[in-house]
């Protein structure tokens, strides 16, 4: 087995899946390096959740292969199970036990040694230690999404599927999360996550971007951002000219060029589309976006 | 936290594994019944309610022998009971993505299956035993130690069966709505079609079929001559088979289409 396919945490090639007339998946490829954040970055239907299902080994694609640490969801479970984490869109939790109970039901059925020590472990990581024996229906939105994060590591797994791990969770208690997904990812830990969240997307160490069930862009965050358009704004006083640049990086040098060191200009902004900006044309072009428009820099006067 | 490396196909012992997550699944599902105090009131107290309301029926029919019903009418209400007992929460389970859950994280269905099974039957015995007490107190059924074991016996394992038979048609609802259609669907066809009311042999051939579908006409067929006064286990050798093979064949589909994977 070759070094580069060692690195390689999650394989997914040519998977497709329709739900009767609906084609939730169309084809989709990708590969995921060990020790790395992914992110599937898309709206709702875009096929998020079903990859992630298919992944984990709860839904079987009607066409295509995936592999998880080589090994097949469907054929391999068994080997598979004790180093794969999941944790789905829904708490998936059982409310009238407590957050304890819950963690050591899903520990004990990897019948891991230590498991007290274990579930206190990941109890703290997730900060729930003071309420570890409440019943987990009096918990809010947030906090039973620690409980259901802690289920997914408390057996310690290699690879971790996060369906939607923040939706519904408070600024701060995001950061706190993105603090744990880095530091396991630090640990050696892939972390393969679905969101529709943007700022959190940007966290991730590759993208996918996905519509319709296809993907249509796969890269860093930082290649994807420069898919976006940069309006240069020069002020001349009250005067405004306002220029529109992509790949702003190669672009921007030539219009700041043309201008050289003119003592008229009293002004000049830098607005950088958002990713949010950069998703939405991407989803509203007819032509699959990893075919990237040519650089090219547009003039007006206001 | 500490990521721990576990080497992948690890050899383990496969009894072990099965035992110890079957446990791990009872323990989790008795711990729920536990907390859950009212319904665990309701299960033990509607039994109570149920068999005096049928002492009332009984002596208000005088000059019928009750014997010929009265422990067979037991026999039916913890069948229906029973079956009613799990086999909602299993349909929640579906619901709520911890069964998707349980699966990802390694359970397989037959401990799953068996884990809910043993859970309940504990609730089950308990049940079975309050009606067995209330219908020997209220009817003075005065029956030997041994023939009221047997009875107890066959009454069990037909609310083990029952536990069972929920379980295996919960796996083919989607939601706690689909699942209620089918306790009329279950019960009422035990009630006129078992030889509980009328003997199997005066139905229709269609009648007579359907009732070997009915776990309580082999349940019915070994307690009617049980009942009897030289009755003995052995007398209906083949229904009390026929009850067993049933359970087993029950539990044996129940496993086969508990779905591992979203449709």
């Amino acid at each position: 087995m070759s070094e580069t396919t060692n690195d390689i945490a999650v394989r997914i090639e040519n998977v497709k899946r329709h739900y009767g007339h609906i084609e939730a998946l169309r084809g989709v490829d990708m590969q995921v390096h060990k020790g790395t954040i992914f992110g599937l970055l898309g709206s709702n239907g875009a096929g998020k959740s079903t990859l992630i299902k298919i992944l984990v080994g709860s839904t079987r694609p009607n066409a295509g292969t995936v592999t998880v640490l080589g090994l097949n969801p469907f054929k391999e479970a068994g080997k598979l199970r004790n180093v794969l984490g999941y944790m789905p869109q829904a708490p998936a939790l059982y409310e009238d036990l407590s957050a304890r109970a819950n963690i050591r039901f899903f520990g004990a059925a990897h019948r891991l040694p230590q498991l007290d020590q274990k579930v206190s472990q990941v109890l703290e990581f997730t900060g729930l230690t003071n309420r570890a024996d409440d019943a987990v229906g009096g918990f809010s939105g947030g906090m039973k999404q620690r409980v259901s994060l802690a289920c997914a590591l408390v057996h310690q797994p290699q690879v971790l599927f996060l369906d939607e791990p923040t939706a519904g969770v408070d600024p701060k208690l995001k950061e706190t999360f993105w603090q744990h997904f880095r530091q396991l990812a630090s640990e050696g830990v892939t972390l393969f996550i679905s969101t529709h969240l943007m700022d959190e997307a940007l966290l991730c160490d590759r993208l996918a971007i996905m519509r319709d069930g296809e993907v249509l862009d796969c890269d860093t965050p930082k290649n994807i951002m420069l898919r976006g358009n940069t309006t240069v704004k020069i002020w001349h006083g009250a005067l405004v000219e306002q220029q529109t640049v992509t790949e702003y990086p190669t672009q921007l040098p030539a219009v700041l060029a043309r201008y050289g060191l003119d003592p008229a200009i009293t002004r000049l902004d830098l607005e950088q589309d958002s990713l949010e900006t950069i998703m939405v044309r991407m989803i509203g072009q007819t032509a699959p976006a990893t075919t990237v428009e040519a650089p090219r820099v547009t003039v007006s006067k206001n | 936290m500490s990521s721990q490396v576990i080497s992948i196909g690890q050899p383990s012992r496969a009894g072990g594994a099965f035992a110890s997550r079957t446990a791990t699944v009872v323990k989790r599902v008795l711990a729920q019944l536990l907390k859950d105090r009212r319904f665990l009131a309701l299960s033990l107290v509607a039994p109570l309610l149920i068999m005096y309301l049928l002492k009332i029926f009984f002596d208000s029919l005088g000059n019928l022998a009750p014997s010929r019903y009265i422990v067979p009418v037991g026999a039916l209400i913890i069948h229906f009971l029973t079956y009613i007992l799990c086999s909602i929460v299993l349909v929640r389970e579906r619901k709520t993505q911890t069964l998707t859950r349980m699966f990802v994280n390694g359970f397989r269905r037959s401990e799953i299956i068996l884990g809910y099974l043993a859970a309940y039957t504990v609730l089950a015995t308990v049940q079975t035993l309050i009606v067995l007490l209330e219908l020997a107190w209220m009817f003075n059924l005065n029956y030997d130690l041994a023939k009221q074991f047997s009875i107890y016996l066959v009454i069990w394992l037909l609310a083990v069966i029952s536990i069972a038979l929920g379980i295996l048609l919960s796996n083919f609802s989607e939601n706690e709505g689909q699942m209620l259609p089918t306790i009329p669907m279950v019960i009422l066809p035990s009630v006129f079609l078992s030889g509980l009311l009328i003997d199997v042999d005066k139905l229709p051939l269609w009648g007579q079929l359907l009732a070997f579908l009915t776990p309580l006409y082999y349940a019915n067929n070994v307690l009617q001559a049980l009942i009897k006064p030289q009755g003995s286990l052995g007398d209906q050798f083949a229904s009390l088979a026929g009850l067993l093979l049933y359970g087993l064949l029950v539990l044996l589909l129940a496993t086969l289409t508990l779905r591992e994977q979203e449709k």
